[in-house]
């Protein structure tokens, strides 16, 4: 087990709300000192050097296996994760088979023990059987099982009439029905979000109403179920848009029991990327980079392909504003880890996602970099706020998410001060569709201890 | 030998004398590739209008034919079907001497073997060196320039570009329009009335026509104009203005050019549209219509024409269509367009 001591580094515990100059010790793993530095000891220590925070929970996670190892492994999405600075992920259920009954919970789970990895590995599992949206998966099963929650992502659950059973036989199991809100009857071969660059491009459009329709018919049928079913639980994840924002933020306004979580790449990137701009979308501006002579790379980079698309500059930054004042619960990667063969071909035809969960904190530092996001917001949300949506089932919901003395060491070391370049080389994922391979981005994870062991450990930590 | 031309407030515009090689002699092309047309000039254009009319000079000789890509292998690489596009450059191609060979690929994908990428690395291993593409995702042409040596052409992608359509249509427009020395179109009303939101066409003519200075109009229903409100509001800041508009004799008042579009059966199926008689009735181009427009305002058409459709056919055939002018046009274009990727190809510039 671990011994590690760090002084003079600036701390971050979201679960008591505060940030300062401390240091930690660590003896056998377990976390026996955390002491804030006051006054002239706290001199010269800030929140632009090493930064330690609690290990980092992603809700949303595509891990590949079973099906397409190729693509990603347990073992290559576990040590990911790490080099993220994640120590607890959920996979998601659309691997093939679909993790639609407990036995392919237990390949999976053995699969990550065999890895070695210490980071904490949990699943949704799917809401129908065999994701078709046809008839319920096992869900009391895999309840049991040890499941956090259920999903069909990749797609929404098409039928009203199955989310709504969903809804309420999840929430007597005290689970959350988590959608990927679509309606795709409005994006039948949709390409890029429908608007400027898309109709420049002649890319076939995503329209906005298609997110903010599923969201509305989410919530109507939430607000139904919960008159019968108070536990039920809605939890919509990758909200893209300004409108589908506004729709959760009244929801939760009038005490409906929904959370959702917004991804990395849409409250950074933009729709203006498609066509060959590289810059954030709190640097985008007008948002026409043909005007600003923002192009500096050819357009159709496969890489960008992702579902829900990027979106405007409006809409990126609204995402930006609903963590700032919680609507949005969570950050999430949709770490989604596609083959060279499946990415190197024509725009329209390449598969969708972004392999995400090594560069999100880059992406979180650059937002936090531009003041468009507190740290300790941005860490929350990281944290705290995907740990409430799972409550008692992370194995940290017993001692807390915070940096709490005498528990099992889960936390994360970066530095502020350091910026690493992503390459396939860099990327621990098997999946290298990164759209910022080339790029550098701010933040260097340093050291990610999970449960007590190090799951990763930079070149310069020590 | 080269003819230098005074392009009034642009540089002097250095024309090519096509009867050599192209890469014997300095000409002010840097681009590599023809993808798309957003990266055109206004002098890029004009060079490629001046190399056009010494090609048409070339057409009107008794043999048809000048040496300059003698040896050099053009591969004309189809994944879509089209006739007047395909053999336009075949006979471009072939009337600069150089050697064609014609590829009519299926409609490719992951799932169906060869990808684009292999496809086109076996192109180029069987002596490409020029390749027209056409390609029925928008983009393609970008992921084949990627991987392959030469000069990509684009002949149409997806509903994303048609750079040599754009470029004769302006060319045609120039050569009914302009007084020799300018393109013609500054401030004139083009109007293109139909399926924009399909049209490769369409999104092609928007650049050329507003880096010429026309008042561009684009007309149809609403449900196939989706997205171009958005494209004129950006554009429109950047000077590149346009008007969006379903209103079809607001758009043909005082027309002086008018593009109707082809119309697909497909679009009644997805729901776009009610009827082709609906869309006959209230958006063809008839002769009452074209009243509306300048008596003697052009009447154009990419084709292939859907005649008692999008266009009626007195209309078509009438005294103001130049839509045969357009066909021929097409060669002398795609003459000038092979002749100046060749040169930049072989003196081994990398501006793409």
């Amino acid at each position: 087990m671990t011994d590690l001591e760090i002084s003079r580094a600036w701390l971050v515990d979201p679960a008591v709300g505060r940030e300062g100059p401390g240091e930690i010790v660590v003896r056998d793993g377990v976390l026996t000192a955390v002491t804030w530095l006051e006054g002239a000891e706290a001199d010269g220590v800030d929140a632009d050097g090493v930064v330690v925070a609690p290990g980092f929970i992603d809700l949303h996670t595509h891990l590949r296996e079973p099906g397409n190892e190729d693509a990603e492994t347990v073992a290559s999405g576990l040590a990911a994760a790490a080099h993220g600075g994640f120590t607890t992920i959920c996979a998601m259920a659309n691997t093939t088979p679909a993790l639609d009954e407990p036995g392919v919970l237990d390949r999976v789970r053995a699969a990550g023990f065999a890895s070695g990895s210490p980071v904490e590995l949990l699943a949704h599992g799917a809401v129908t059987t065999g994701r078709t949206g046809e008839t319920l998966a096992a869900l009391g099963e895999l309840a049991d099982a040890g499941v956090v929650g259920f999903s069909d992502d990749g797609s929404p659950v098409r039928s009203a009439s199955i989310l709504r059973n969903a809804l309420a036989y999840a929430g007597a199991l005290g689970l959350p029905i988590v959608d990927h809100p679509e309606d795709q009857t409005l994006t039948d071969g949709a390409e890029a979000n429908e608007g400027f660059v898309a109709t420049v491009l002649g890319l076939r459009g995503w329209p906005v109403a298609a997110e903010e329709a599923a969201i509305g018919r989410d919530l109507a049928i939430l607000a139904d179920v919960t008159r019968d079913v108070p536990g039920a639980r809605l939890h919509l994840t990758h909200v893209s848009t300004m409108a589908g924002l506004d729709l959760v933020r009244r929801a939760k306004a009038a005490g409906l029991p929904v959370t959702c979580d917004v991804t990395p790449h849409h409250f950074a990137l933009t729709e203006e990327w498609l066509a060959g701009a590289r810059r954030f979308a709190w640097d985008a501006g007008g948002g026409d980079p043909w005007a600003d002579d923002a192009l500096v790379t050819g357009p159709y980079d496969a890489s960008l392909r992702v579902n829900p698309p990027l979106r405007c500059p409006e809409d990126a930054l609204a995402c930006l504003a609903a963590l700032a004042d919680g609507t949005a619960d969570a950050i999430a990667t949709d770490h989604a880890p596609h083959t060279e063969v499946d990415k190197a071909v024509e725009f329209g035809l390449a598969a969708t996602g972004i392999s995400g969960i090594e560069t999100a904190l880059g992406l979180v530092l650059a937002a936090v970099d531009a003041g468009r996001l507190s740290l300790g917001r941005a860490m929350a949300a990281l944290t705290t706020g995907p740990a409430a949506i799972l409550g008692a089932h992370t194995r940290r919901g017993g001692t807390g998410v915070g940096l709490v003395e005498g528990a099992p060491a889960d936390l994360v070391v970066f530095d502020r001060s350091a910026s690493w370049t992503v390459s396939a080389e860099t990327l621990r994922s098997k999946g290298k569709n990164s759209p910022l391979v080339g790029m550098s981005l701010p933040g260097l994870v340093l050291l990610t201890l999970a449960r007590g062991r190090v799951a990763y450990e930079g070149p310069t930590g020590d | 030998m080269s003819a230098v031309i005074d392009g009034g407030a642009t540089p002097a515009l250095v024309v090519p004398s096509v009867d050599v090689a192209p890469e014997s002699q300095p000409v002010g092309w840097r681009h590599r590739h023809l993808l798309d047309v957003d990266g055109l000039t206004r002098a890029d254009l004009e060079l490629v209008m001046h190399t056009a009319d010494a090609m048409r000079e070339v057409l009107a000789r008794p043999i048809a034919k000048v040496p300059a890509l003698r040896g050099r292998n053009v591969t004309i690489l189809f994944y879509e079907a089209s006739t007047r596009t395909r053999v336009s450059f075949e006979v471009a191609a072939k009337n600069l001497s150089a050697d064609v060979v014609n590829i009519a690929a299926a409609s490719s994908s992951v799932t169906k073997g060869e990808s684009l990428v292999d496809t086109v690395r076996t192109v180029e291993a069987l002596g490409a060196q020029m390749l027209v593409m056409r390609h029925g995702v928008s983009g393609a042409p970008y992921l084949a320039a990627e991987v392959f040596g030469g000069a990509v052409l684009n002949g149409g992608d997806g509903w994303h570009a048609h750079p040599t359509q754009a470029l004769l249509d302006l060319y045609t427009m120039r050569s009914r329009l302009g007084d020799g020395g300018s393109i013609g179109v500054e401030g004139r009303k083009v109007v293109i009335l139909g399926d924009v939101l399909h049209s490769r066409v369409a999104r092609s003519n928007i650049w050329s026509l507003t880096a010429a200075g026309a008042d561009l109009w684009l007309c149809g229903p609403p449900t196939l104009l989706r997205g171009f409100d958005a494209w004129a509001s950006r554009g429109a800041a950047a000077g590149r203005r346009f008007t969006v508009t379903s209103d079809v004799d607001a758009a043909l008042r005082d027309a002086e050019v008018v593009m109707a579009l082809r119309i697909q059966r497909e679009r009644m199926a997805s729901g776009l549209l009610p009827s082709l008689r609906e869309y006959a009735a209230r958006y063809g181009l008839t002769r009452e219509r074209l009243g509306h427009a300048r008596p003697d305002a052009l009447v154009m058409h990419p084709g292939p024409m859907n005649e008692g459709v999008e266009i009626a056919p007195d209309v078509a055939i009438g005294a103001q269509s130049v839509i045969t002018d357009q066909v021929t046009n097409g060669v002398a274009i795609r003459m000038a367009l092979l002749y100046l990727l060749a040169g930049v190809h072989a003196a081994g510039s990398s501006d793409a």
